[in-house]
């Protein structure tokens, strides 16, 4: 880290006052050389000469009383009568306060000439610091980054006008940490309490210094020599100001008791202070940006919890009617209605409580996956079982529906959640029976495909080895009238329902598919994979689950045999375990076992 | 004597309902709301049967409660203490009822020994199928094991190696052979995964599910018509593996 020392300096640079000396020396130098041969009036042209070009190096108070010596000089060399200040003729006495004035005149223009253009370059110089403060801190994520590029800004502030009688200097001496500009910029809102937690610092401070930046930063105010607040002060206390608030501070140290008064004090001062409203700015505009985020962000949720509890509500109500019809007319009419009724009726209360029950899983699940920090219970699951127990419960509620499966055989295991894969499924396939005609003629398809990843890298592992790109492919394809191409992605929007088409009227119990296919979305997307809809050729859609494959564990030893199962015990085993066959890695139908069923 | 269930449920309209439902199949039960309240039944119910006057001492095993059905997310217990009571000999049987946000203390409490599960919400018909089931094999503790399955054609003799798919004998390996006699031996219950590694591969193998994954294919690719629907070998996803009911 850079710091600050300051170090007692002659005030008069010594190159300057040499280059100054040269001049004059040569100056008399030549008017030695030249004495006799030239008129006095035209050999008093040479000290004016010097006198200007001296000016240009010289301080002007050494300049003016330069001028002065060398008029007295100039009198006692070459005026007559020689050797002496008495001046013999009218014009001569002329000549020499005319040469004094000259001089005087030329040697204070030109120091002011130098003043100007001093300044001048100072001012550059501070609009191009400004400048490039501000091009750091619009480029860099959190302003609170560019806190280093102001902290240097403002060093080079203090220590770049010599003027003062006193320089600072850069040194990498650690005894002179007091002397550090630091900076306290504030992480979020002003804190109660003076609470270091609460703000981002830079440099170290003393604990007197400390308390001044957070003064400073509470009362939003400069304090310091020259300020009007706490003049006493060895530093300046500068507030980091946005736009009406503060959000931090600078302490500048100054290098002596008055290093910090008089105009060009001030000026330093203020372009400080703007260095630092630079920075108050730019956080100001980032709090802008993440608050106007937020609240976009903000509204976004709000309107889709809304769609969402609209959603739930009407997918809760259907069911809930027919319920409630069906249970009060059981209720109410029990003694007048046919025994055949009141069992359909009791039926169709079981049938609906399952719509329900399968709506209320979908809504928990989708709420379960959109929030934070979702861990997924990844195993390595078959997508045969997984596959085999949804089409197991989907025939035995649906037993009017064709369901048909083809799977690959020797599919790999898939690195997954089962519940959220069977969920997935059934919600697919229970969508696929309620819009894939009637009766329906329903297709779930599994099989390996190689080709580009789509979607982004599954999670928990590496993609398999030397399978190159190789994922699993899970449709579940019906003959129904299809999806309009408007509503193909809309259906996966959460609560979307497909409008009523003039070829299959959707009737109430068809619908409530919309959170269905949202949560399939939100559980292949868990996986790190794709699930799309896609047309038929020849009529109906096609929900496509791209997931992929990963690397399979190793297949299992030949484990040892029980305790529980003594081997004496089996007289036909003896053979089978000594030649154990190493288990087929993929699962698939061996020529093994009589299976007539 | 008919059948006695503890019913834990803090729920009361469900509890009210599943005590009609189950007074109406004949049995007897005992209703309770926590399991401070089920502690209190059970403690009772086994005093009162141990004051019978017929109670022999060779009868000493016969439990007061025949099976518990244990509702998880009770007000005042996890389940596990509970079911540590419940399990103490003679012990009854329990069944873990569960909703779907219940999913790893559900498995928690079948790897710790309950019986069986159901999920929320379940048919009476499904209940009353479990029950019978556990109440079977509790029976069957002081019983010798049961050695022989039959079911939709399929046979299986454990005393004698022995499995038959409609009377053609199948060759399964020594792993799959004790893979089968496992779920077997529970056999309309629900196995666990953890039980079933444990059983067949040894317990340092509880983690390796990919195992069963394997075998289970390869015993559905042998006793099963269509392995893409199995009808004997049944998943019971994210729990473990169930072979179905035999006809009772």
């Amino acid at each position: 880290m850079c710091r600050m020392k300051y170090h007692e300096h002659h005030p008069w640079q010594a190159p300057a006052l040499a280059a100054g000396a040269a001049v004059w020396a040569l100056a008399w130098l030549v008017l030695l050389l030249l004495d006799g041969q030239l008129d006095l009036a035209n050999l008093a042209l040479l000290p004016v000469l010097a006198a200007a070009v001296a000016a240009l190096w010289w301080p002007a108070g050494l300049s003016v009383a330069a001028c002065a010596a060398t008029v007295l000089a100039f009198n006692w060399t070459f005026v007559p009568p020689r050797g002496s200040l008495s001046v013999d003729l009218h014009q001569h006495a002329l000549l020499l306060l005319t040469l004094l004035a000259v001089s005087w005149i030329v040697t204070l223009l030109v120091a002011r000439q130098r003043r100007l253009a001093a300044s001048e370059r100072q001012h550059a110089q501070r609009a191009q610091q400004l400048q490039t403060l501000a091009t750091t801190l619009r480029e860099s994520e959190d302003p609170r980054d560019g806190a280093p590029a102001l902290q240097a800004a403002l060093l080079t502030c203090l220590q770049g006008d010599p003027a003062p009688a006193a320089r600072l200097k850069t040194t990498t001496s650690h005894a002179a940490g007091a002397f550090e500009v630091a900076l306290l910029l504030l992480q979020d809102a002003l804190p109660a309490r003076d609470d270091p937690a609460a703000v981002y610092r830079l440099g170290a401070t003393t604990a007197d210094q400390t308390a001044g930046l957070w003064l400073c930063l509470r009362q939003q105010r400069a304090m310091g020599p020259g300020t009007g607040w706490h003049d006493d002060e060895r530093a300046w206390y500068l507030p980091v100001r946005g736009r009406g608030t503060c959000w931090g501070a600078a302490v500048l140290p100054l290098p002596g008791a008055d290093a910090g008064s008089g105009a060009a004090a001030g000026l330093r001062r203020q372009h400080a202070q703007a260095l630092c409203d630079q920075m108050g700015l730019a956080l100001q505009r980032t709090a802008a940006v993440q608050a106007a985020t937020a609240a976009r962000e903000d509204a976004r949720s709000q309107r889709m919890h809304n769609t969402l509890l609209a959603a739930i509500a009407h997918d809760h109500r259907t069911p809930l009617a027919t319920i409630l019809g069906a249970a009060s007319a059981l209720h109410d009419q029990m003694d007048r209605l046919p025994q055949a009724q009141q069992r359909q009726l009791a039926a169709r209360i079981v049938d609906e409580t399952r719509q329900l029950q399968r709506v209320t899983d979908n809504t928990l699940q989708l709420a379960r996956l959109d929030a934070p920090g979702l861990v997924l219970r990844l195993d390595w699951e078959s997508v045969e079982e997984m596959v085999g127990s949804v089409l197991h419960r989907m025939r035995g509620r649906h037993p009017q529906h064709r369901i048909k499966a083809r799977l690959e055989a020797n599919l790999p295991l898939l690195r997954c959640d089962a519940v959220l894969l069977v969920q997935l499924l059934d919600n697919l396939l229970d969508n696929a029976l309620k819009h894939g005609g009637d009766p329906a003629l329903v297709e779930v398809l599994a099989r390996r495909v190689a080709g580009e990843w789509p979607g982004a890298p599954a999670p928990g592992g590496e993609s398999c080895p030397g399978a190159g790109n190789l994922w699993l492919l899970l449709a579940v394809r019906d003959r129904g009238p299809g999806v309009p191409p408007a509503w193909r992605d809309r259906v996966f929007g959460a609560f979307q329902r497909g409008e009523p088409s003039g070829a299959a009227p959707l009737n109430a119990a068809r619908a409530g598919v919309g959170v269905g296919l949202a949560l399939c979305r939100s559980i292949v997307r868990a996986h790190g994979g794709t699930l799309i809809l896609r047309p038929r050729s020849r009529g109906g859609s096609s929900f496509e689950c791209r997931l992929q494959l990963l690397a399979s564990p190793l297949p299992p030893p030949p484990p040892p045999l029980h305790p529980a199962w003594p081997v004496a015990s089996y007289p036909d085993l003896h053979a089978a375990v000594e030649a154990e066959p190493a288990p087929a890695h993929h699962s698939g139908p061996t020529s093994a076992g009589g299976n007539s069923r | 004597m008919n059948p006695t269930v503890l019913l834990v449920e803090d729920d009361r309209e469900l509890r009210d309902t599943l005590r009609a439902a189950l007074q109406v199949e004949g049995y007897r039960v005992l209703p309770a709301a926590s399991s401070a309240d089920a502690l209190a039944l059970w403690t009772h119910a086994q005093s009162h049967a141990q004051a019978q006057p017929h109670a022999t001492p060779g009868d000493g095993a016969q439990p007061a409660v025949h099976i518990a059905l244990l509702d998880l997310g009770l007000p005042d217990s996890s389940g596990a203490g509970l079911l540590a009571m419940l399990r103490q000999p003679p012990g009854c049987a329990v069944i873990v009822i569960s909703a779907q946000q219940g999913e790893g203390v559900k498995v928690g409490l079948l790897d710790a020994g309950a019986d069986d599960y159901l999920v929320k919400p379940f048919s009476l018909a499904e209940l009353l199928a479990r029950m019978r089931v556990a109440l079977r094999h509790r029976g069957r503790a002081v019983q010798p094991a049961v050695t022989r399955f039959e079911h939709t054609g399929l046979t299986v003799d454990l005393a004698a190696y022995r499995v038959q798919l409609c009377g053609v004998d199948v060759h399964l390996t020594p792993t799959e052979f004790k893979l089968l006699a496992r779920l077997v031996r529970s056999a309309g219950q629900v196995v666990t995964h953890r039980q079933l590694l444990a059983n067949v591969w040894g317990a340092e193998f509880v983690e390796h599910t990919h195992y069963l994954r394997l075998y289970m294919a390869q015993l559905r690719a042998k006793l099963e018509a269509d392995p893409a629907d199995p009808q004997r070998l049944l998943t019971e996803t994210g729990v473990g593996y169930r072979i179905a009911e035999p006809p009772a």
